[in-house]
Order: structure tokens, then C-alpha cells, then sequence
């Protein structure tokens, strides 16, 4: 046996054998083998978070009044009692991005949803799916949390996860139980210190702070090009968000640089905007139907990601 | 095996890891189209293992060493010191292609860890091959 390994080509015959399964295998575990699967938690302080949201929502810009018992529904707009949603197309910098413009009467209607209704690394489904298992009326794509083993995953008033991401400079955006954004440094502060949080996304960089934008030129997410596909949403006031998803990777459309996101966003108002997971991920739903059009840059469908942040009654 | 033979088999190394060399800059090149331009360091650079570990060091031993490869237990350093360089290149791939989807796993470090173990083995075998060879002689 040991004679036999060590003719020529025996050893190195073993060894790709090996390496081969042990490539294999992260790959599979990184990428595809769901982990650490837990179902969702039900907030217990729900009513709770409510009382509060309520109390801020009547002091500030609440939705014009729709009909009590039905929505108003276009192809481009939705209202009810408590949801406002207007989507604008807009053309810029080569690229057709999607503008949603949001009020709502309280926080509570700004959701989140995991993939399939679990929390764990390499749990999957479209942004479609998930809106339509919970009956959202407008969707996004979220921080993609299960592609990572670190990075606060905070949803719906429930922690998941609260291990900082690594690089020691990384921003989450915290939803608080008013709906009020704020920006955290995950080194800095610990997910249970946070008051009052009602959600945490972990991916960024933040786009604007307090009124001002704070990428550059430069700025960019990882190692990625500087135009792409892009999810990010923003805070004008009380209860009224802007969300921009924009098409990119295609001839009809290059995509958005961070500045010309924040750009964006500026323009509009937001005092406080931070960039969720783009690429191929970015998707925009609406009253059953996809807005954009994703991409990963070679085939036009839906992503598969761990989360959603969307706008829903139910 | 005689010396011409054990000079053929140096040669035949160093040219089978420029080979790995040019075959690792492709993969980082090729993959880097489909990766919409992004590039990992890992991946870009883990040419540098068949080059520097492979080539250049089979090609520095013959000179240094004359008749290496005709040594006894050569094939046992051989055989230990490139499933080193094997394991950091093959290391270095997979790393490349975790940043560049912008996750990590623990287990890369593994690859990192039994490399370098692999390569430092085979290095000090061949130092103790040497030495106990001139003790002989």
C-alpha cells in the first residue's frame, strides 16, 4: 500500500481526489446547503410597537384619506386608509431607475420578510414569492443576510442575529418602532443596546446622514464596478420613504454609481438613504407584477435571496 | 535513475508549473469576465504559487543541488511539497471566488493551514535529506 502511493502519479491521484471533494464541498456549504434554520418569531411587544407608531404617525404628514374599506389601485399607484405608494420611471446617467415614493400611517406597514418564512444561511426564494406569501402590496429585495455569516439581522422587532460584520467600519440601517432611520456602526453599538428596534439591515454603505451625502466618486460596494443594478431606500420625514431600484448591466440601461444614488435621493428629500443588496439581486415589486427588469447582467430573471423589506396590511 | 534522467525529471517539473502558472492567470482572467469585471486578489495573484513555489523553486534547487531528484527518498519530499503548493493554489482559487461573490467561509483557512503544513514538510524533509546526504558523503 504505502510502496503503491508512492509510484509516480499514484499520490497525485489521491490528492485531486481530495482537493476535488474538498472544493466541492465548500462551495456546496458556502452556496447552497441551508444552516442553522430557524422558523420566524413572532414579535411578543407587537401591540406594543403599534401604540407607539400610531402616536408618532398622527403628529406627522399622515397619507391623504382614501376610501375606508378599499384602495385606489393604478398600475403605478396604490392608497388606502393607510398606505400611500406612488412609482415613478425616471431616465438618467443611461439608466432607467424606479422611484417609489411612500407614506404610511404607521410603521407597522413597513415589513420584513425572510425566505421561506425561516431564518438560516442559503435560504432562498424570489422577491415575488415572498410578496405574494404575504400578501405585500410593494416589495424590494433586502440585505441578502443569509449569504453572510455575520452582519444584525433584525426583522420585524425580532433578533436573529447579532454578530458585527468583520471589517470594523460597517454601517447597518436601523428602522426604529416609529419608523425613524438611523444609521449604526456595527462595531460601535450592539444590536441589543438598539431602542425600540423594529428593523436592521446590514449591508450599505449609507448614502445620506443626517441631510448629507457621505459617498463619493470612489465609494463602492466590495470590489464591485461602479455602475450596477441597485436597491436602496431613504427617509424624508415621519412615515414617507423613498425607495430607488434601478435597472443595470444592460445596453438600455448602465446602472447607478452610489454618488449618483445618493444623488437621487438628495434631490428627493431624504435626510437619511442607505444601499441594500443590488446586482442581480435588485428587484422591484408592485401589485403582482415586477417593476424593473433584473438582471445579473446575463440572464433576465429573478435573483433567489434570503429577504424582503416590503409595504403590506396583512 | 541516472543523472541526465534526474536533471530531465527537474526540467519536466519546472515546465509542468509555468504550465500551472499560464493556466492560473487564465482561470482569474476568464473568471473575472463573468464576474462583471470585479477581481479578488486571491484569485489574481495565486499564480504566484505554481511560479514561485513550482517553477522558480525546482528550477533554484537543480542549480543549488545537483542531482536532486536522485536521491532516495526524493519522491517522498516531491510528492509532499507540491500537494503543499497544490493546496495553497487550489486555496487561493476558492477564496477568490468567496470575495468576489462577497461571502467567506471558515474553511478556506483550512486550505491556508494544510498548505503552508504541506509545503514547510516537504521543505524540511528535503533539508534533512540534504544534510543527512552530505553527512555520508
Amino acid at each position: 500500500m504505502k510502496k503503491s502511493l508512492f509510484k509516480p502519479y499514484r499520490w497525485a491521484a489521491v490528492l485531486a481526489v481530495l482537493l476535488t471533494f474538498s472544493f466541492v464541498f465548500v462551495l456546496l456549504d458556502t452556496f447552497v446547503i441551508p444552516k442553522n434554520v430557524t422558523e420566524v418569531k413572532q414579535r411578543e411587544a407587537t401591540e406594543q410597537q403599534n401604540t407607539a407608531s400610531e402616536k408618532q404617525s398622527a403628529a406627522e404628514d399622515p397619507p391623504e384619506s382614501g376610501s375606508e374599506t378599499e384602495a385606489a389601485v393604478t398600475d403605478h399607484s396604490y392608497q388606502d386608509k393607510n398606505i400611500k405608494i406612488t412609482i415613478d420611471t425616471v431616465q438618467a446617467y443611461d439608466t432607467t431607475f424606479y422611484v417609489a415614493d411612500i407614506r404610511l400611517s404607521n410603521a407597522s406597514y413597513l415589513k420584513t420578510a425572510l425566505a421561506e418564512n425561516s431564518f438560516g444561511r442559503n435560504l432562498k426564494e424570489t422577491t415575488s414569492d415572498m410578496a405574494e406569501e404575504h400578501q405585500a402590496i410593494f416589495a424590494i429585495n433586502g440585505d441578502y443576510y443569509g449569504f453572510r455569516n455575520n452582519g444584525y439581522v433584525l426583522r420585524n422587532g425580532v433578533l436573529y442575529r447579532d454578530t458585527a460584520r468583520q471589517a470594523g467600519n460597517d454601517e447597518a440601517l436601523v428602522i426604529d418602532g416609529h419608523g425613524d432611520f438611523s444609521i449604526i456602526n456595527e462595531n460601535a453599538v450592539s444590536a441589543d443596546s438598539l431602542t425600540n428596534p423594529w428593523q436592521v439591515l446590514s449591508f450599505g454603505p449609507t448614502l445620506i446622514e443626517n441631510g448629507e451625502i457621505v459617498v463619493d466618486s470612489t465609494t463602492e460596494v466590495s470590489q464591485s464596478k461602479n455602475s450596477n443594478p441597485r436597491t436602496a431606500i431613504g427617509q424624508v420625514s415621519g412615515l414617507h420613504y423613498i425607495v430607488i431600484v434601478a435597472d443595470g448591466r444592460t445596453e438600455e440601461s448602465a446602472g447607478l454609481s452610489l454618488l449618483e444614488l445618493a444623488q437621487e435621493f438628495a434631490e428627493r428629500g431624504c435626510t437619511v438613504a442607505y444601499n441594500l443588496d443590488g446586482g442581480g439581486s435588485s428587484t422591484m415589486y408592485f401589485n403582482g407584477e415586477i417593476v424593473n427588469h433584473p438582471t445579473d447582467g446575463r440572464s433576465s430573471q429573478q435573483r433567489e435571496v434570503s429577504d424582503i423589506v416590503y409595504i403590506g396590511n396583512e | 535513475m541516472n543523472s541526465t534522467e534526474g536533471s530531465r525529471q527537474i526540467r519536466k517539473t519546472v515546465i509542468v508549473y509555468l504550465i500551472l502558472t499560464a493556466v492560473s492567470i487564465a482561470v482569474a482572467n476568464i473568471y473575472a469576465q463573468f464576474g462583471h469585471g470585479v477581481r479578488s486578489a486571491a484569485m489574481t495573484l495565486m499564480f504566484l504559487y505554481p511560479l514561485l513555489g513550482g517553477a522558480l523553486f525546482y528550477f533554484t534547487l537543480g542549480l543549488i543541488v545537483s542531482r536532486i531528484s536522485d536521491r532516495r527518498n526524493y519522491r517522498l519530499f516531491y510528492n509532499i511539497y507540491n500537494s503543499g503548493i497544490a493546496v495553497l493554489t487550489v486555496g487561493s482559487l476558492l477564496k477568490g471566488i468567496l470575495d468576489i461573490a462577497g461571502t467567506a467561509s471558515g474553511y478556506v483557512q483550512l486550505f491556508q493551514v494544510a498548505g503552508w503544513a504541506g509545503t514547510a514538510a516537504g521543505l524540511g524533509y528535503l533539508i534533512a535529506m540534504v544534510f543527512k546526504s552530505r553527512k555520508l558523503s
